[in-house]
């Protein structure tokens, strides 16, 4: 129905016609039953990084030396740059939710491209990290090499205390389940990019473009309490 | 196609707020002004800054109710700006923040019971058989790694007969749940 509409339009049309699903009686009742869905499932993406993060502090309650001599191998540096990539992400992709909103279907192409890329700048600052870690021995839970990774802490300096493979262990499943949610974001953004190039979102049908950034919102969150609690506190 | 969802129905409710006719058919959202997010982004550089260089200083017990402040506030800015909760449904900060209510549930229950346990057991007198030192619990497997690696065990303390014998070679990960599995 609106596809035919949209070929009418000139390239570039400001406002798309909006399709509403049979099932629907107001454009409004569809637009927010889809972001209803979303928050939804936002509560359980929550949810479940909360096990992961009640994990963690269980462990720093229980082995506090532990966590406090570990994390001073993780680089300060990377985190805070990784923070403020996302964050900037975060940024661009409110942005090309707003252009929608506007009607500016360059803006929303152009933003959602730089969504993408700050998300591939991030995966790009994880993977150097990551093979740093393993290049020493800091691998998670039991394949944790305790004779190289002690010597690159004392070579940094520090002494790693109690089992650093148990808050390592954490590092890996935190940080690995977030670094898949931005994959995922990366799949999700070209999905809503290539729709937008078509002109699809306009003033009155950008849901798609609104749920996909609240997801990115929702992994830019998670990663404003990993950065903290994994790199900076001691 | 515009004609097929005309609204005929004299009220329509959208997000909670009875619309007439006409209304309802665009999508009551709320546009917020540029100055607004670049306001909000810097003041998420500055916040991310603000931790970073808080980490450098030795805050001792309030290094993590500091960094955990810092980080509450960027959330709220992002979830209040970025995601539109300010201008959104009210329905949807209710999901939010009930999330945040179960999140709160679930931490309180298991923090509170974990931290609390050993005291409750010694005041009923409930004894363990084997307690481990949190810092001194790693088997001497790998000896000479560090300060916390010393023997599970003082040297002075007689090890409990009752003790299975494998409890003192598991893995140190499993100091705890032994730990909570002796407890009668």
């Amino acid at each position: 129905m609106s596809s035919h509409d949209a070929k009418a339009m000139r390239p570039g049309a400001i406002d798309p016609p909006m399709p509403l699903a049979h099932h629907f009686d107001t454009p409004g009742q569809q637009a927010g039953s889809a972001k209803f869905g979303m928050w939804v499932f936002l509560a359980t993406e929550i949810l479940m990084f909360s096990g992961l993060f009640l994990a963690y502090f269980v462990v720093r309650m229980l082995y506090p030396e532990m966590v406090l001599s570990s994390h001073e191998l993780l680089d300060k540096t990377m985190g805070g740059v990784n923070t403020v990539v996302l964050l900037t992400s975060s940024f661009t992709m409110a942005m090309a939710v707003r252009a929608a909103q506007l009607g500016d279907q360059k803006g929303v192409v152009r933003n959602i491209i730089l969504t993408i890329l700050f998300a591939f700048v991030f995966m790009g600052v994880k993977y150097v990290e990551y093979t740093g870690k393993f290049a020493h021995g800091i691998f998670p839970g039991k394949y944790f090499d305790y004779v190289a990774a002690g010597e690159y802490a004392r070579e940094h300096g520090h002494v790693l205390a109690g089992k650093p493979h148990i808050f390592f262990g954490l590092y890996f499943v935190m940080t690995g389940l977030h670094g898949v949610h931005v994959l995922a974001g990366i799949g999700v953004l070209t999905w809503v990019l290539l729709r937008a190039r078509k002109g699809e979102f306009g003033p009155r049908y950008y849901a798609p473009v609104e749920n996909v950034g609240l997801y990115w919102h929702i992994v830019d969150l998670v990663w404003i309490f990993l950065f903290p609690l994994l790199y900076l506190v001691r | 196609m515009v004609d097929a969802h005309k609204i005929e129905d004299d009220l329509v409710f959208l997000n909670g707020e009875a619309l007439g006719p006409e209304e309802a058919v665009e999508i009551q959202e709320h546009v917020s002004p540029l100055s607004l997010y670049y306001k909000v982004l810097s003041a998420l550089f500055v916040l991310t800054g603000l931790t970073y260089a808080v980490s450098y200083l030795d805050l001792g017990e309030l290094g993590l109710p500091v960094a955990m402040f810092v980080a509450v506030i960027k959330v709220s800015l992002v979830c209040t700006y970025f995601m539109h909760l300010k201008h959104d449904d009210r329905y949807h900060v209710f999901v939010f923040l009930s999330t945040l209510l179960f999140v709160g549930i679930f931490f309180t229950f298991i923090l509170f019971d974990l931290s609390s346990r050993d005291r409750l057991s010694d005041e009923q007198g409930t004894f363990f058989q084997q307690r481990m030192d949190p810092d001194k619990g790693m088997p001497s497997r790998q000896p000479g790694f560090g300060p916390g690696l010393t023997p599970a065990l003082p040297p002075g303390a007689a090890p409990a007969a009752t003790v299975a014998p494998e409890a003192t070679a598991e893995p140190a990960a499993e100091d705890k749940a032994e730990h909570d599995a002796g407890a009668h």
